[in-house]
């Protein structure tokens, strides 16, 4: 629990914000029961050709495709791999958010030092910079105007904004931003908390649902014989 | 219109959806798309139309998911507006979401191979497609297709007195060229090991690679057989959704290879009958097969690696490229043993890029040749695949795959490229030698090439006797029909329009017509129709050669019955000459 003396106000967005954690972790539990509800494709058929592959490696590989741009094509040519940094930064803005805003009510010191504000601070400015230029692609470019529904739009908004708030919160915490006192941080955590409650109902729910797909879609290849990718 | 308005093909398919058993992999696809629009450019169709945002692949997913949304995943029940969750109202509705799913996506799974996420776009617009099907909103050609084989019990509808016809009809060719009929296609026969399953389109169009491969099975004195039923290892349940389908077609060729006490089932070169019939039968019929289920590149493979067929690659010198056919390469792993069959049986082999799992549909997938209302969008999107085509500079795209050998031809034709299309099979029996003297003569090892080349050379004068009509309004096209026609021995008449070629037909009566649809005055589906429906001459064998794939539908929609081949424009020599010999044996045989 906090060790820093908040003022009641920010106790109380403290509690909240751990309130709506618990909360997203309840829903997160649901999702994923009724995502098990429905029942497990095993595959009949003979392994397609276990020289190459088998389900095992193909999932195995498939949860790794993370981490190895040079895997797919669409993150391997030069526009893919620049959208892949983007993901990167935009992910690692999220992690540095989490984290800041759970740390900051646990232990204050442990964000509040120079090496880590830099840290946080740089990733979630970063992140910011990332995310208004995913707006832009989003608004800008037919095809993802065509096929971004409002949960899109608002998702990728609500966390713009985070992300500003967050850079905001980490200067207060790293004493920079006095004349404001809690109030960067107050409005940060309300908007984790928001964000919390939220993203069990959007798209940003997909960090639940990645390492099922990506393990399912890699056994389902694997078991075929096509996964991990093959070309000369 | 409200939700209470929804028509009868609305509510019927709203209720499939709710009841529909899906396994958590499609659902984990349904619920994990972020709208990324990564897989965007790995999509012939989006490449090839970059100011068309419909031609994205998560645009098509969308169609299913939106539906899904609204049907089975709560969010989309409390908050459908704001996730995006929407259901079809009309019929017109139906008819808008059959043509994203069938005229906008072959289903070639590139996309999915591209998507961070893992998410199989493929296998949900064939989810979309599978109810579409099921509330009987599909393209023409699909219906027809379908009902061919679950009625017929194969895709082309060929008949059993035709196919044994066939079949004997390529023995004899054997005996001809080898001079004795020890390499006669057996039909089943119990105990085989090895049961050669087939490509309906070898019956129906080309049955010279049904020789190759006797010519092949024969050469590796296998113990093999072909089924009389039970003999189509293609599979349009894979196309149309409809897992049914797709299980009873597969029960009826295990369960021939069981009955005949087959040990290895062998699949003709064809990729979506090789998964389908491989890969997806057993989970769709929900059967663990017994035996192995192999394609004939496997078993041509084995054969020389096991010394059973000794082969000349010398004889293929022309430089070759390989096309993965999506079904093999990315649905089946299946990519690297062609290449290497290849490498033994050509001498100039130039690898086409990107391959392999990252290659390009030939534009002919997951049905869309037999959907000839979306052809213009099909030749648009072939694009890519010519530009890769023309990039490897190869005279002969090898494929293993029937689909893409229709695929790639047309798109060989429409961007002009100077090259052809064949097949593995083609091309081993073109390298293979035999240890045996060929009639009258005594060479101790004669080269035998059993596919186009030689086939040109023994049907020398093969049509001697028949009387044929040639229809065509360009004059270089009839001389060239002619004059092939004419050298095959046959005598021709000559009609430049319809009128034209009633008038010969009522007064010279002859054994077969080629007709050319697109002509002026009169056109070919007009004369077509009125040769069908004029009795003096309704029984003429016609054979349909066109520079328009589209305009097969409207032939085939004619309320007469259909004609006995059909033939895309530039057609060769020998293709012509082969054809037009089927079409009359066949007829010959029925008399
Ligand atoms: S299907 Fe995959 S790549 Fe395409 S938009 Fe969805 S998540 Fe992105
Ligand atoms: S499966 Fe193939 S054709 Fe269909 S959307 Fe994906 S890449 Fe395009």
């Amino acid at each position: 629990m906090p060790q820093h003396e908040p003022s009641s106000l920010l106790a109380t967005v403290e509690a909240v914000h751990w309130m709506a954690l618990a909360f997203m972790g309840t829903v997160y539990a649901l999702r994923l029961w009724w995502l098990f509800r429905f029942g497990r494709a095993s595959d009949r058929s003979a392994p397609g050709n276990p020289a190459q592959s088998t389900a095992l490696r193909g999932g195995l590989y498939s949860l790794g495709n993370v981490v190895m741009p040079w895997a797919m094509e669409s993150t391997r040519k030069p526009k893919g791999l620049a959208f892949y940094a983007t993901f990167v930064i935009f992910h690692l803005g999220v992690v540095a958010g989490i984290s800041l805003a759970f740390l900051s009510s646990l232990d204050r010191a442990l964000v509040a030092g120079p090496a880590a504000a830099w840290t946080l601070g740089t990733a979630l400015a970063a992140a910011f910079l990332v995310a208004l230029y995913r707006i832009a692609r989003r608004v800008l470019r037919p095809v993802l105007r065509l096929i971004s529904t409002p949960d899109d739009y608002f998702s990728l908004a609500m966390l713009t904004v985070w992300f500003l708030l967050g850079v905001c919160a980490q200067a207060h915490v790293a004493g920079a931003a006095r004349f404001a006192g809690d109030a960067y941080l107050i409005a940060f955590l309300l908007a984790t908390s928001f964000f919390l409650v939220y993203v069990p109902f959007s798209k940003i729910s997909h960090y639940l649902y990645y390492p099922f797909t990506r393990y399912w879609i890699g056994r389902t290849l694997g078991h075929r014989g096509s996964y991990p990718y093959s070309r000369s | 219109m409200s939700e209470s308005q929804k028509s009868y093909k609305v509510r019927k398919l709203e209720e499939l959806l709710r009841n529909k058993k899906l396994p958590r992999q499609v659902v984990g696809s349904l619920v994990g798309c972020i709208h990324c629009g990564m897989c965007h450019e790995s999509c012939h169709y989006a490449l090839s139309s970059p100011d068309d945002p419909r031609m994205t692949p998560s645009y098509k997913a969308d169609q299913i998911r939106k539906l899904f949304k609204r049907y089975r995943d709560w969010t989309g029940r409390v908050f459908p507006w704001w996730v995006g969750a929407h259901t079809p109202l009309t019929d017109e509705d139906l008819e808008r979401l059959k043509d994203i799913a069938f005229g906008t996506c072959t289903n070639c799974r590139r996309c999915t191979f591209n998507c961070p996420m893992g998410v199989d776009t493929a296998t949900l617009n064939r989810l979309m497609r599978g109810l579409l099907t099921s509330v009987g909103v599909m393209p023409e050609g699909v219906r027809v297709v379908s009902k061919d084989q679950w009625e017929i019990g194969n895709q082309m509808g060929v008949l059993k007195e035709d196919f044994l016809d066939t079949l004997e009809w390529m023995s004899e060719e054997l005996a001809e060229e080898l001079g004795h009929d020890r390499a006669a296609i057996p039909v089943d026969k119990q105990g085989s090991k090895v049961v050669y399953a087939i490509n309906p389109r070898e019956a129906k169009y080309d049955p010279r690679t049904i020789k190759s491969a006797a010519l092949i099975f024969y050469a590796a004195g296998e113990s093999w057989t072909m089924a009389s039923e039970g003999w189509d290892q293609t599979n349009f349940g894979l196309f149309s959704g409809d897992d049914q389908l797709g299980g009873a077609a597969g029960r009826r060729v295990f369960d021939k290879v069981a009955e005949l006490g087959g040990e290895r089932l062998v699949i003709s070169e064809c990729g979506h009958g090789y998964r389908s019939t491989r890969c997806e039968a057993p989970n769709w019929a929900g059967v663990t097969v017994p035996f192995v289920m192999e394609s004939s590149v496997m078993t041509m493979l084995r054969y020389i690696k096991e010394g059973r067929i000794k082969v000349d690659k010398t004889k293929n010198s022309a430089r070759v490229t390989y096309h993965d056919s999506c079904n093999l390469a990315r649905s089946c792993g299946f990519y690297e043993e062609p290449r290497e069959l290849l490498r033994l049986v050509t001498t100039d082999f130039q690898e086409m890029h990107p391959n392999r799992t990252e290659n390009y549909c030939c534009t002919g997938g997951g049905g869309a040749m037999s959907m000839s209302e979306y052809a213009p969008r099909r030749l648009k999107s072939g694009r890519v695949k010519a530009d890769q085509i023309a990039a490897t500079g190869a005279k002969i795209v090898v494929t293993s795959c029937h689909n893409c050998v229709d695929g790639l031809g047309d798109v060989i034709k429409h961007y002009k490229l100077d090259c052809q299309v064949k097949q593995l099979v083609d091309l081993v029996a073109e390298a293979l030698v035999l240890d045996e003297p060929k009639p009258a003569e005594e060479a101790p090892q004669v080269a035998v090439t059993a596919a186009a080349g030689a086939a040109a050379q023994r049907d020398g004068r093969s049509l001697t006797g028949r009387r044929i009509l040639v229809v065509d309004d360009e004059e270089d096209a009839r001389t060239f029909l002619s004059m092939v026609l004419e050298d095959a021995g046959a005598s021709i008449f000559q009609a430049a329009d319809g009128a034209e070629a009633i008038r010969v037909a009522l007064k010279e009566r002859p054994d077969l017509i080629t007709l050319d649809l697109s002509m002026p005055g009169k056109d070919g589906i007009e004369t077509f129709t009125e040769l069908r429906r004029t009795p003096q001459i309704a029984q003429i064998q016609v054979c349909i050669i066109t520079g328009h794939p589209e305009f097969r539908k409207l032939i085939y929609d004619r309320p007469v019955a259909p004609p006995e081949g059909y033939m895309n424009k530039p057609v060769k020599a020998e293709d012509l000459v082969a054809n037009v010999r089927r079409i009359l044996e066949l007829e010959k045989r029925r008399a």
